[in-house]
């Protein structure tokens, strides 16, 4: 029995490119020669064909603009394909962005019951779970004033509690996993995994690999529209990892036609003797090495790496800013390594950006933008934000004399 | 904090099929559309009500504004044609004349500014979760009838005050509401969706509105146009709403069926094309929203 059945389908988007600005000076003039150009298609999925059973999750994962949020607006019928079709056996629910349908004027309780029929369920379901939703994201005490003086906590749960009470057949899962601090993600994974011992079908549309890796027996790949893998969660995350840090395509932000003076060509991440390696450990030591290609001498120059999380969050950098000496760069093939002892990076998929730049000075030279990924794994549990290397002794006390310190062990 | 929330149990089979396809039209999509809409009319019941409280919230007067609006336009107004210009009203009173007009389109014009910012007003909606979209607009009408029927009780003290005696013919105000909340709902559903793809609507409305309260006879008379132009001047739906509503309620003048006859075929045709169109714009709203 399928739950969801996507049967060759396909969504074009039309993209107008704008006119070019210098072409012509006035405004109103420009808009009239837009209306005649000739729109461009996009194929933002292509030929997708797919089954969900009763029961199973299944995780999609795949690069940005890889068609992941396309297939989740189609699944939850935010918008329509251009052709193929869609079958839907069941209730569908999407958990996505917590709170997004909430009024701030009015009440918690009015707000359940508007949420609550925006997602679908009627208002003598609501009636019937408004204690259970009340209780669950704990805020009897101010369901009866407005939503705009709550804490963003007590939004954030109200908002989840509400979508926890939708009874799905059929779950939609987004990125819902990386708002709100950890008790309520771990919350928010307790009540799906719950979902899904119940046998609710899951479809889990994520970058989260671990999460994806943790919640769904079956992942699929997207690549450029289309499905380019289906297998076993382990199987194809680990395929799509490789995937992801050796052969991905850089993205070029620069200026047209210009030379400039230095290019940056590659970004690989190796162990200290200088092997590349696909996946590091927390706690390792990481060496990042940037090849460039210096066109033009540039006096003071600044290297950049920043690290950036699956949502988009910029998390930390290595640079050469933070030295005064100066790096004065001459035509020619060049590296630069940068070496971190102990990763402090937790468990993750990191997208990275590079860039070059002279010490303040306004626009960057050359720039690279999540073109590779660091991908960090970590065998034993570790909380919190990041990872702080470390190391603990112990000193005894004999006969009221402290003895010598002695290091029973560090994070090496 | 650690309630539990309680699992369904026991696997009932009433599951649901839908199909989701590209964009097209057929009477069966008409009717699938409409059950959809049934499906989710508790959620066009809370937002309405929603759009009610929320209105009047945090304003001082608060539902009195339903009151004050119509009713000092028909103030201005009287001061302007009965008191400044002396327009020949046909001895009906010009505040009762101008009121019944201005209740009629306060509905109208509230309705149709309020629908027609609605959808993208409400763009995180549409491009985060489902539901028929028609509902958003849909809230707007309801909330503006409303205001409509609180604006009444004002029409029935200014009746008393100059002595208008109720006749019949009153119980025709009805069907005649009937008549203009189905030529709202579908102006809403054509502007609304249209406002989507051009912002001109919306920012070209206040305009609209005020040229076509002028080609209706809101604030004047019906008899106040020239009789040779009579005929051309009814093709607009609003003459015919406005123009009979005031004559069962006022008694003086006989019903104009005719105008009548012709704004309710209007509308009710227009109804479903509006619908028909609304949904195929639906389709693809959240793309270009």
């Amino acid at each position: 029995m399928h739950d969801l059945v996507f049967d060759h389908v396909s969504k074009r988007y039309r993209i107008r490119h704008e006119v070019d600005a210098h072409a012509t000076r006035h405004p109103l003039i420009r808009k009239w020669m837009n209306l005649w150009t000739r729109p461009e298609d996009f194929w933002a999925i292509r030929d997708v064909s797919f089954a969900v059973e009763r029961g199973e999750a299944v995780g999609i994962i795949g690069h940005n603009g890889a068609g992941k949020s396309t297939v989740l607006k189609l699944l939850s019928n935010i918008t329509t394909p251009t052709s193929g079709q869609i079958t839907i056996n069941g209730r569908l629910a999407a958990l996505i962005e917590v709170g997004s349908g909430f009024h701030p004027e009015l009440s918690g309780r009015e707000n359940i019951y508007l949420n609550g029929s925006i997602l679908g369920m009627s208002r003598g379901e609501i009636t019937k779970k408004l204690d259970s939703i009340i209780d669950f994201a704990g805020v009897r005490q101010f369901i009866d004033t407005p939503v705009k003086r709550f804490s963003s906590g007590m939004y954030v749960r109200l908002g989840f509690s509400i979508a926890a009470h939708l009874h799905p057949d059929i779950l939609l899962l987004d990125e819902v996993l990386a708002v709100g601090d950890a008790s309520f993600q771990a919350k928010c994974l307790d009540r799906i995994t719950e979902l899904k011992e119940s046998g609710t079908t899951i479809v889990f549309i994520s970058h989260d690999l671990r999460a994806v890796e943790r919640l769904c027996q079956r992942v699929l790949l997207l690549k450029r529209g289309q499905i380019v893998m289906s297998g076993s969660a382990k199987e194809v995350v680990a395929a799509y990892q490789s995937d992801a840090t050796l052969s991905s395509e850089s993205v070029e932000v620069h200026k047209k036609g210009e030379t400039k003076e230095v290019e940056i060509r590659a970004l690989s991440f190796r162990d200290e003797s200088g092997q590349l390696k696909p996946i590091f450990q927390t706690g390792e030591a990481l060496v990042a090495r940037i090849d460039y290609e210096v066109h033009q001498p540039v006096k003071d120059a600044v290297f950049a790496l920043l690290f950036f999380t699956a949502d988009g969050q910029q998390h930390c950098e290595l640079t050469t800013e933070l030295s005064d000496d100066q790096i004065s760069l001459s035509p020619g093939k060049a590296s630069i390594e940068f070496r971190t002892p102990e990763l402090g990076l937790l468990p993750g998929v990191y997208f990275t950006s590079v860039h070059v730049q002279e010490r303040n000075a306004r626009d960057v030279i050359h720039y690279q933008y999540k073109s590779t990924t660091l991908r960090v794994d970590f065998d034993r549990v570790i909380r919190g934000n990041f990872f702080l290397p470390h190391e603990w002794s112990i000193r005894q006390v004999r006969n009221g004399q402290e003895s010598e310190k002695e290091v029973v062990g560090s994070t090496r | 904090m650690q309630a539990e929330i309680p699992l369904q149990t026991g696997t009932v089979n009433d599951r649901r099929t839908k199909v989701i396809g590209p964009p097209g039209f057929s009477p069966v999509t008409l009717l699938r559309s409409l059950g959809g809409l049934w499906q989710y009319r508790d959620l066009l019941y809370t937002l309405s009500a929603h759009r009610i409280k929320v209105r009047y919230k945090q304003s001082v007067l608060g539902i009195a504004w339903a009151v004050l609006q119509p009713l000092s336009l028909m103030l201005i107004y009287t001061l302007v044609f009965a008191v400044v210009a002396k327009i020949p009203t046909g001895g009906t009173p010009y505040p009762v004349i101008a009121f019944t007009g201005l209740l009629l389109w306060s509905l109208f014009s509230t309705a149709l500014t309020s629908s027609t910012s609605g959808l993208v007003s409400h763009a995180h909606l549409v491009t985060k979760v489902y539901f028929p979209r028609e509902i958003l607009p849909l809230t707007y009408v309801v909330a503006a009838v409303f205001d409509f029927l609180i604006a009444t009780f004002v029409l029935i003290g200014l009746l008393i005050y100059y002595r208008v005696p109720p006749t019949m013919n009153l119980l025709f105000a009805v069907p005649i509401v009937v008549v203009l909340v189905f030529f709202v709902t579908s102006m809403s559903l054509v502007f609304s969706a249209v406002q989507v793809r051009f912002r001109d609507v919306g920012v070209a409305m206040p305009l609209l509105l005020q040229l076509w309260m002028f080609a209706s006879p809101v604030v004047y008379p019906l008899s106040a146009v020239p009789e040779r132009f009579r005929n051309l001047y009814s093709l607009n739906p609003m003459v015919g709403i406005v123009d009979s509503f005031r004559s069962v309620v006022i008694g003086g003048t006989p019903l104009n069926l005719r105008a009548l006859g012709l704004s309710a075929v209007i509308s009710v045709l227009l109804l479903p094309l509006a619908y028909i169109y609304f949904k195929q714009v639906e389709a693809t709203m959240a793309d270009v929203i």
